[in-house]
């Protein structure tokens, strides 16, 4: 008997829309949370095309003045690597202080931050760390404290496992708290930026030590390694 | 205008649930899915004019959320487990094979097709969508989506059988 032949492709695809019937789902939220959501994502694309526009009539002036750099933001904001030279520059990453003497770092997707620029930000608040694109940095030993008592993930939900088995979260400021990261060691981050998907890795490195570097997402070091 | 409101607010209560279920089913996460399936709705909720007017607005709902999801970041918190901070990670246990038995193998089976397949048999099975429409809205010519959806429905056929075996022998 071959079990195959019992199974035409309406009974699979009935057995898999059981399966999946059979778990249990979120309820729906509010409509009004919804709404909420929508007007937040209207207001932030108001504000987007704003800065965009800024950023054009900045990008304008440059282009009259002969290159005078425009003021830096506030913020400590750090621009896209230039590709062109009458590029707009828009905002790939911001450190700023947080609350209880926190840092906060952002990257912003579809951007690539340069990691030179990054690592200057955060040795200003005064992190040490080696910001790496492309590739994940460590030390053979890595120290003590855990990376979970530096780096914080805002928001709970944020920390999710798929189908790839690791942990991973949707965009949301980094919290780093620096004051946790005892003399003699750094953070290590390394992201990757590319038109499939962004990623962004974190752990502590003992300062000085020889360090491995490998191509993320597939050779960092995962549990157990 | 208030009739716009009170369609999109239908819309929403009817079609929650078989959104997420074919989010899920092309995502592999529960957690994730539902994220996604709340932006694309409240990105329908902002184009309801355009989006009630599509031919199949949940597919159009449902190609958003996967759109959302792809453009997402993926963030790993590296080590985290070995610096005993397991607690702060909240697995994701909806297709987990751990329980075993047919629908974790058959799960599982899903959640190792490739995206494109997965996409296919999700809206095939949760949206009812024929081949045409599903081309369309993958905007990928017929004859591609089945073959995806063939080769989908080959690997879990070739799954369920095993898993029905096995049964069979305990």
């Amino acid at each position: 008997m071959n079990d195959n032949d019992e199974l035409n492709d309406g009974a699979v695809l009935s057995a898999v829309r059981d399966s999946i019937s059979g778990l249990p789902m979120p309820m729906a939220p509010g409509l009004e949370a919804i709404k909420a959501r929508g007007r937040a994502r209207r207001h932030r694309r108001v504000a987007g095309l704003s800065v965009a526009a800024a950023g054009a009539c900045a990008a304008l002036v440059v282009g009259v003045t002969g290159g005078a750099p425009a003021a830096r933001p506030a913020q400590q904001a750090g621009p896209a690597p230039a590709h062109h030279a009458a590029a707009v520059h828009l905002v790939a990453f911001t450190v700023a202080a947080g609350p209880d003497g926190t840092t906060t770092l952002t990257l912003y997707p579809g951007q690539v931050a340069n990691p030179d620029a990054v690592r200057q930000a955060l040795a200003e608040h005064g992190i040490p760390a080696l910001v790496t694109a492309g590739e994940f940095c460590r030390t053979a030993v890595q120290p003590a404290p855990g990376v979970g008592d530096v780096v914080t993930l805002t928001g709970a939900k944020q920390i999710q496992i798929p189908a790839n088995g690791q942990p991973t979260a949707r965009p949301g400021p980094i919290v780093i708290n620096g004051s946790n990261i005892p003399n003699g060691v750094e953070l290590s981050i390394g992201y990757r930026q590319d038109s499939q998907q962004n990623e962004i890795s974190f752990t502590l490195i003992v300062t000085g030590a020889p360090t491995t570097c490998t191509s993320i997402p597939d050779n960092g070091p995962h549990t157990g390694d | 205008m208030s009739r716009e409101k009170t369609e999109f607010a239908e819309f929403f209560q009817a079609s929650w649930e078989p959104c997420l279920r074919a989010v899920v089913a092309s995502t592999g996460s529960v957690q994730l899915a539902e994220d996604q399936v709340a932006e694309a709705f409240a990105r329908a909720w902002l184009s309801w004019r355009k989006v009630r007017r599509h031919p199949a607005p949940r597919a159009w709902v449902v190609r958003t959320a996967l759109n959302v999801g792809a453009s997402w970041w993926r963030r790993r918190i590296r080590e985290l487990p070995l610096a005993g901070h397991d607690a702060e990670v909240h697995r994701d246990q909806a297709l987990n094979a751990e329980d075993g038995g047919l629908d974790a193998a058959l799960l599982t089976a899903l959640r190792h097709l490739p995206g494109r397949q997965r996409e296919v048999i999700a809206l095939r099975v949760f949206l009812d969508l024929d081949i045409d429409t599903i081309s369309a809205q993958l905007g990928i010519a017929p004859g591609t989506v089945r073959a995806h959806l063939s080769r989908g429905v080959m690997a879990l056929r070739h799954e369920l059988s095993l898993t029905q075996a096995m049964e069979a022998d305990r």
